[in-house]
């Protein structure tokens, strides 16, 4: 008999449980959602006893969120940092103007539907979420990526054309690296 | 043949030193910096235009996010350009509140600077004590205005709520917690003596290049001048407490803790006397309706002190329901571009980020 | 107060031709309108002779109705506690005005910002060419004939279900079953 396919899954489900235990957030503050971050953090919460610690270059994280609206000028920079970043990967977005705009619904300068440039895992509410939100975020992220359902860094890939569609819209000066996985 | 020998190197948007979302192009020669360019606008979210598509009320609730570590200031600048404007007396306790809610955003901005400050010298034990006391500040926001960020508390013609049942008493009590705390940080921080060797004689800035700039706050203070918005040009009541002007003649990062450590002192010795002398009374006056209500032309410009130094507003009306321009004055915005290009010239890449932490360069009220 | 105001009003006016001026005795304001070409020299004056040395703030208004950019500066002396706000209005068509930023070292900042918002010109300002915004082919934003909604409405896509604008507390209520009470509708919206 063959066990192969036994091993595969059984190495996938100890490795997913692996994952959701260490998960290294970007220290990226785009937005003013960062303020809520530290608090998250330190003391009182103390994220890091899910396995949520901060890690300081794109290479080494795990999950980058975005922290509130994006403005154009920084997608940019974030389409960059997400692309740097390495696998496995999850983007978590942050507070109502990453959902839907939020109070800048009629701003010039910022996005207003976040999943269709990055493949968004998790969505946080609110203005600003509160510390516990934050941390329901993280559990729920656990729960998908041990449930195998945190596959955004894959529907990317997959539908890269898309994303690059849209992100090419409103990004004028295009001067990106090719990249192939 | 001679050698190019700077690099260029990128300190942000993305790095965990730098405070906010903004990036300074270093070029350096070894380790030291020779040339600074400071690039900002990755915050811009256009709310100076947003404004003039709301209406007075609507604008009251942008007017919190333009800064986010201590956005009552902001608020305040905004409430009282109205209420000049439009003549509106506010009552004699709304101005009590708004010193106290004052006061307790400038203490969770000085701990998230001893957290920042502490960060970017490596010291993270300090952010997690701070950080995890400012919580408690917070809970007072929370429990007074319903959030913990953004209070959205500050409004034309007083302030949204009166202070709930034994509101004071809890006040006093986080007080209480803090001075029995800040012998701690004064042991984990001030007496360290790595971070005293790291700062003194960094980051010195010119006191002269600070007055030219226009810089107010802990920069010119630490500079040994004593100035201060809410003693020079006093607004609410702060003419009828008593509270001290730390000074420092440093001039350095150093001399700058030193100011904040003694203005967070400062701070609970205010809030104490305002608790102690709060009069009893309404906490705001009855707007009109504020889809009609309407404004007579007229501008005016309203200044409040910051942990980062003078806010301002710059408001105009037309006489219509809706500002005609609303200009925010940040207190970053008059040296995080031109001071600070000068002033990182000669320092090394390690101590980018305390110089920033130290002069309190906010990316969000600088392009807003 | 008010005699030092009008001290202060008639000195500025002996020395410069003035469009117009006014005191605000409550505000402790003198306030002079000035042709754009006497700006430099009467902001020098006041700081130098006068000793308002503190540039609280610089803005820009734009009167699209009367054609014209109002430009402000606020000056502050910290000794008498006096604000001078010195206006001048540009043709909105064609503003351009000289660089200042050698009399308080901060104005490049905010005229690389009037400059990037409201398409202002400054004869003489070194600086690079962006400032906050990155690529913008538009107007100026700033500018009142921008129209902000519009603009977003065509660039950015809305996520749907923003524009039908239902009440938030009955929508909530309808999912949960929950009942509102009479005096906590008319509150609601």
């Amino acid at each position: 008999m063959d066990y192969g396919i036994y091993q595969d899954k059984l190495t996938r489900i100890v490795t997913d449980i692996a994952r959701s235990h260490s998960l290294w957030i970007l220290a990226y503050g785009t937005g003013c959602g960062a303020i809520e971050v530290p608090a998250t953090m330190t003391s009182r919460y103390d994220a890091e006893r899910l396995g949520v610690r901060g890690a300081a270059t794109p290479r080494q994280a795990d999950v980058l969120m975005i922290t509130g609206y994006l403005t154009v000028k920084t997608l940019k920079r974030v389409i960059r940092v997400y692309e740097q970043m390495q696998d496995p990967k999850y983007v978590i977005g942050f507070g109502s103007c990453a959902v839907n705009g939020g109070m800048y619904w009629d701003s010039y300068n910022t996005i207003k539907q976040l999943d269709l440039y990055l493949p968004v895992d998790v969505y946080i509410s609110g203005c600003m979420p509160r510390p516990e939100a934050v941390l329901e975020g993280f559990a729920k992220l656990q729960e998908q990526i041990r449930a195998g359902e945190a596959r955004g860094a894959t529907k990317y890939k997959d539908n890269l054309d898309y994303y690059r569609g849209n992100q090419k819209k409103i990004i004028k000066n295009w001067d990106f690296p090719d990249y192939n996985w | 043949m001679k050698r190019e020998r700077a690099t260029t190197l990128y300190f942000g948007p993305q790095h965990p030193g730098i405070t906010g979302n903004m990036m300074i192009r270093l070029k350096v020669e070894g380790d030291t910096i020779v040339k600074a360019t400071t690039e900002v606008g990755y915050l811009h979210r256009a709310f100076e235009k947003l404004v003039e598509k709301r209406n007075w009320v609507q604008s009251f609730t942008l007017m919190c996010r333009f800064c986010v570590p201590e956005p009552d200031p902001v608020e305040n600048t905004y409430a009282r350009a109205v209420e000049m404007i439009a003549g509106i007396e506010i009552p004699e306790r709304a101005k009590w509140i708004r010193v106290l809610i004052l006061e307790l955003a400038r203490m969770s901005s000085l701990l998230l600077w001893h957290a920042g400050q502490g960060h970017s010298l490596g010291l993270y034990t300090m952010g997690q004590w701070s950080v995890g006391d400012r919580n408690y500040i917070l809970d007072l926001f929370e429990e007074l205005t319903g959030a913990r960020i953004y209070h959205m508390y500050v409004w034309p013609g007083g302030v949204r709520k009166d202070f709930p049942e034994g509101f004071e008493d809890r006040v006093l009590k986080v007080m209480d917690y803090f001075e029995n705390k800040l012998p701690d940080y004064d042991n984990l921080l001030f007496e360290n003596s790595i971070f005293q060797k790291r700062t003194q004689g960094v980051g010195i800035v010119n006191p002269e290049q600070i007055i030219e700039h226009g810089v107010v706050g802990q920069p010119l203070r630490a500079a040994g001048i004593k100035s201060d918005i809410r003693i020079d040009d006093s607004y609410e009541v702060y003419d009828k407490l008593k509270f001290d002007i730390p000074t420092q003649t440093g001039s350095d990062i150093w001399a700058r803790a030193l100011v904040r450590r003694a203005e967070l002192r400062e701070s609970i010795s205010i809030i104490r006397q305002v608790i102690g002398k709060i009069p009893k009374g309404d906490f705001n006056v009855k707007l009109p309706n504020p889809q009609k209500w309407t404004i007579p032309a007229g501008d005016a410009f309203a200044r409040a002190e910051s942990v980062r130094g003078e806010v301002g507003m710059y408001l105009v009306s037309d006489g219509g329901n809706k500002p005609r321009r609303a200009h925010f004055r940040g207190a970053a915005y008059v040296h995080a571009v031109s001071l600070l290009e000068d002033v990182l010239v000669g320092a090394n890449i390690a101590d980018v980020s305390a110089i920033m932490n130290s002069l309190g360069t906010c990316p969000p009220e600088i392009e807003r | 107060m008010e005699t030092f105001l009008e001290k202060i009003k008639d000195r500025i006016s002996v020395n410069f031709e003035l469009d117009r001026s006014s005191i605000d005795v409550e505000r402790k304001r003198v306030d002079v309108q000035i042709k754009k070409e006497q700006i430099p020299s009467i902001l020098r004056y006041l700081k130098e002779n006068m000793n308002f040395r503190h540039l609280m703030h610089a803005s820009v208004v734009d009167w699209l109705e009367e054609g014209k950019f109002e430009v402000l500066f606020m000056l502050w002396t910290p000794k008498e506690k006096i604000r001078v706000f010195v206006r001048t209005k540009l043709d909105r068509d064609n503003p351009v005005m000289e660089n200042l930023d050698m009399i308080w070292p901060q104005l490049n900042t905010y005229e690389r910002e009037f400059k990037e918002m409201y398409g202002i010109e400054f004869t003489g300002l070194v600086a690079p060419e962006e400032f906050i915004l990155e690529d913008w082919e538009g107007p100026p934003p700033m500018r009142r004939d921008f129209d902000t909604e519009a603009y977003a409405k065509d660039v950015f896509s809305e996520r749907i279900g923003r524009e039908d604008a239902q009440d938030v507390r009955e929508t909530i209520a309808k999912r949960s079953g929950e009942v509102i009470p009479d005096f906590a509708k008319k509150h609601s919206r």
